[in-house]
């Protein structure tokens, strides 16, 4: 049945890949919800906030709040924790209750910054959607209202990597294990926007030489910083430690399912060939967005519990490389599966 | 600004119609830290609603909602004997805003039930906000799907809306979580225990004291072993509710199954406990002896005071306890609770103007206020926390976190609580 999962669990919502976005930014980030769906954000999906403090906030909406659509009263507890603790900026994040009641984001964030006086985006997240649907929303709307259009134009060396989140690197320290390639080294400073770069280094993203992409989710973005500024960008995901690759490159000659998400499965898929030439071969997989540009044929999106038993069980792969979570759903599945985490799939960190 | 506090003397003159706004959760953001999590997101971790619905032996749940309230529910989140009983029916953004997906969860249902090898005894539906501004009738949704799928099907209600609302998610499901028992033959000599999900802690006197009476049968919820012993919790002669949240499910006792019920609090002021326990026996009409189990607790607590009487303690909300309660009994044992994080209400408001007469300088301050962003981790002279939220704020002192799942009561609460306290300061001096 469609939407029915009898072996796996949700996948991150996109109201957890807006704030991993935006997470670290020094923004208020306003989960507008009653309080369930921060839970989830902080207490699952973001990491992060067990080790340091972040200006989560739960809306707490109640039910009269939510049936006569008392905007105005949330205005006012925004505009009362901005006296109280400060902020570079507000963030206004979606969740289920104000897509049933059809909240008009627009109207929401002009009344929100007319009385804070901080700039406010709004991410109109539903909780129906995937985390990547809701980050690329977040990489967008960031870039659109803090780099200003005057920051592009200059003959900086600075390499930008848009779409690090724990939700895409299954990690909260990815510059330990970041292996830049070779076509990508000698830059002098790297804006890792997501996992380190903070507002200021956004404001001057249009200055950047080049951006890297490592999410499907941060494509868009990156697309239109290169309408804005000519910025050009590339794929590719430099976090694989080398004991990782080197499991990777053992898979050489072998038909293998590589399922994650597009840049990552699509890294592992290029370290595979390149150690075995043109023998076996590498299908990719994704339960999250596929970008036809970086895709290539045979390579499959799943979309329901259903279509991945059939689609695993009824070829005859030798290796799968996925996520513990996604092996309870192909218990049958004859050959060798790989566990690689997946954050926004399981929760698990790390390989 | 620093992190917002009142003390207990500013409080109690205001009275509890002039609590700050601060207090009140309604009318501000609600900060989200580690400290707050278990208890500001009805499903986020220990007992939320999920759990507890899954407390009747041999259910399975089928959350339907989407996939963001299903989140904290990964199966890599859950304890192991869970991770079988979980299923999502995830909504779609047409769903949620039409309810188109109502007709489908009877057959979700029943997919369920001929996918697994067992039959359920119960499925519980557990449904969320986005029902709750539907107003969607769940009770009729169960009855159709119950009837297509052959198991009786139940609703729980994850509607974090209605938090303080008349019936808030975990009062609902502790109604819930009973309605599959049905009258039978009344055993005298059996009561019932309710208002948690884990069982009351082996040492608790209760139990001994429930014997000395005459009773034989002593049935919680969560020492069911099967669904059968389960259903004899209708032949209890009363119950007995230990925690508040479950009045609901004792009026639903009685009217469905006349089953009275004597409420009863978990306390950690001595004389209290004493007191309570007479006025027990006396609306029961037995002679209830606990002279030795006071004696116990007395002592546990004297052996502490002799060693650290005037040790600054904070005391968190995070815990089993009421936080003011608990306060107001180490206060009165002559230790300094300087700080406390709590939720204030009417109940527990006469606590803080007993605080407020033996040290009027105690600071309050609310788990859930956007200011506790600021507060000053690890400072001050604090020697000791109690509560898990007690200590992420002071995350080096030794902290007793007593919030066990299974649920301390009566005078053994206080001599184990005390022999806790004495540990964690003897682990951290070392001795």
């Amino acid at each position: 049945m469609r939407g029915l999962l009898k072996y796996l669990s949700p996948f991150a919502p996109d109201q957890s890949g807006a704030t991993s976005v935006l997470y670290g930014l020094g923004g208020i980030l306003v989960i507008c919800d009653a309080g369930g769906c921060t839970g989830n954000i902080c207490g699952f999906d973001e990491p992060r906030w067990f080790d340091e403090k972040s200006a989560i906030f739960s809306a707490g909406l109640r039910d009269m709040d939510a049936i006569l659509g008392r905007d105005d009263k949330l205005v006012a507890k925004l505009k009362k924790a901005v006296d109280q603790i400060g902020g570079d900026f507000v963030a206004l994040i979606g969740t289920p209750v104000p897509a049933v009641i059809a909240t008009d984001y627009r109207a929401l964030k002009k009344m929100a910054s007319q009385t804070v006086g901080l700039p406010v985006i709004g991410i109109e997240c539903k909780g129906t959607a995937l985390y990547d649907e809701g980050a690329q929303s977040a990489w967008c709307e960031l870039f659109e209202t803090f780099t200003p259009d005057t920051a592009g134009g200059t003959d900086s060396k600075v390499l930008g990597i848009i779409g690090m989140t724990p939700l895409d690197l299954s990690t909260t320290h990815p510059q330990e294990c970041m292996a830049l390639p070779e076509a990508l080294k000698g830059y002098d400073d790297l804006y890792c926007y997501g996992m380190g770069a903070g507002l200021e280094e956004v404001g001057r993203a249009g200055c950047a030489a080049r951006n890297l992409v490592v999410s499907p989710a941060a494509l868009k973005a990156a697309r239109d910083l290169q309408k804005r500024f000519g910025i050009p960008y590339e794929t590719g995901y430099p976090f694989f430690t080398e004991i990782e690759k080197e499991r990777f490159k053992a898979l050489a000659g072998k038909k293998v399912l590589v399922i994650h998400q597009q840049m990552a499965a699509n890294e592992i898929r290029s370290i595979i060939e390149k150690a075995g030439g043109s023998k076996g071969s590498v299908t990719c997989g994704t339960w999250f967005m596929q970008d036809q540009e970086v895709m290539r044929e045979g390579d499959v999106r799943f979309t329901t519990e259903e279509k991945f038993r059939e689609y695993v069980l009824t070829s005859d792969f030798d290796v799968i490389i996925g996520d513990p979570l996604l092996r309870r759903a192909i218990k049958e599945f004859k050959g060798t599966y790989m566990e690689l985490s997946h954050y926004a799939i399981s929760g698990y960190e790390g390989m | 600004m620093g992190a917002y506090f009142k003390t207990a003397k500013e409080l109690a003159e205001a009275g509890k119609r002039e609590i700050p706004q601060e207090f009140q959760s309604k009318e501000h953001l609600i900060y989200s830290s580690p400290a707050t999590l278990s208890f500001n997101s009805p499903g986020a971790q220990g007992f939320g609603v999920k759990r507890a619905g899954l407390a009747v032996p041999g259910s399975v749940m089928l959350l339907v909602a989407p996939g963001c309230c299903g989140r904290n529910t990964a199966i890599s989140a859950v304890p192991g004997e869970y991770r079988d009983r979980f299923f999502f029916l995830l909504q779609d953004e047409t769903d949620i805003v039409t309810g188109r997906h109502l007709p489908r969860i009877k057959k979700a249902v029943k997919e369920v039930v001929d996918f697994l090898e067992t039959k359920p005894s119960v499925v519980m539906i557990c449904i969320t906000c986005v029902d709750a501004l539907l107003g969607t009738d769940m009770e009729r949704v169960c009855e159709e799907a119950s009837a297509y799928a052959g198991v009786p099907v139940l609703p729980c209600y994850m509607y974090a809306l209605t938090r303080e609302g008349r019936m808030p998610p975990m009062t609902a499901v502790r109604k819930t979580v009973y309605a599959l028992l049905k009258p039978a033959r009344k055993d005298p000599r059996a009561v019932n225990l309710l208002g948690e999900f884990a069982p009351f802690s082996d040492d608790s006197e209760l139990y001994d004291v429930l014997r000395s009476i005459g009773i034989e049968t002593i049935r919680e919820l969560s020492r069911c072993k099967d669904f059968e012993e389960y259903t004899h919790m209708a032949e209890a002669n009363f119950n007995i509710v230990l925690n508040a949240e479950c009045r609901p499910a004792a009026d639903e006792f009685n009217r469905r199954l006349k089953i009275p019920s004597i409420e009863l609090t978990r306390m950690y002021q001595i004389d209290k406990i004493a007191r309570q326990y007479e006025l027990f026996g006396s609306a029961i009409g037995a002679q209830i002896d606990v002279s030795a189990y006071e004696a116990q607790a007395r002592a546990a607590v004297d052996h502490f005071t002799a060693r650290y009487r005037g040790l600054k303690v904070a005391v968190g909300e995070w815990l089993n306890a009421d936080a003011f309660e608990l306060s107001l009994a180490l206060l009165r044992e002559g230790l300094e609770v300087t700080d406390i994080f709590g939720t204030i209400t009417d109940e527990n408001f006469v606590y803080i103007k007993r605080i407020a007469g033996l040290r009027p300088g105690t600071r309050i301050y609310s788990n859930l206020s956007p200011t506790m962003l600021n507060y000053a981790c690890a400072e001050g002279d604090i020697a000791l926390t109690i509560g898990k939220d007690a200590a992420y704020y002071h995350p080096d002192c030794p902290n007793v976190p007593w919030n066990d799942e299974n649920k301390p009561f009566g005078f053994a609460g206080v001599t184990e609580l005390f022999k806790r306290m004495e540990d964690a300061l003897e682990r951290r001096s070392g001795r």
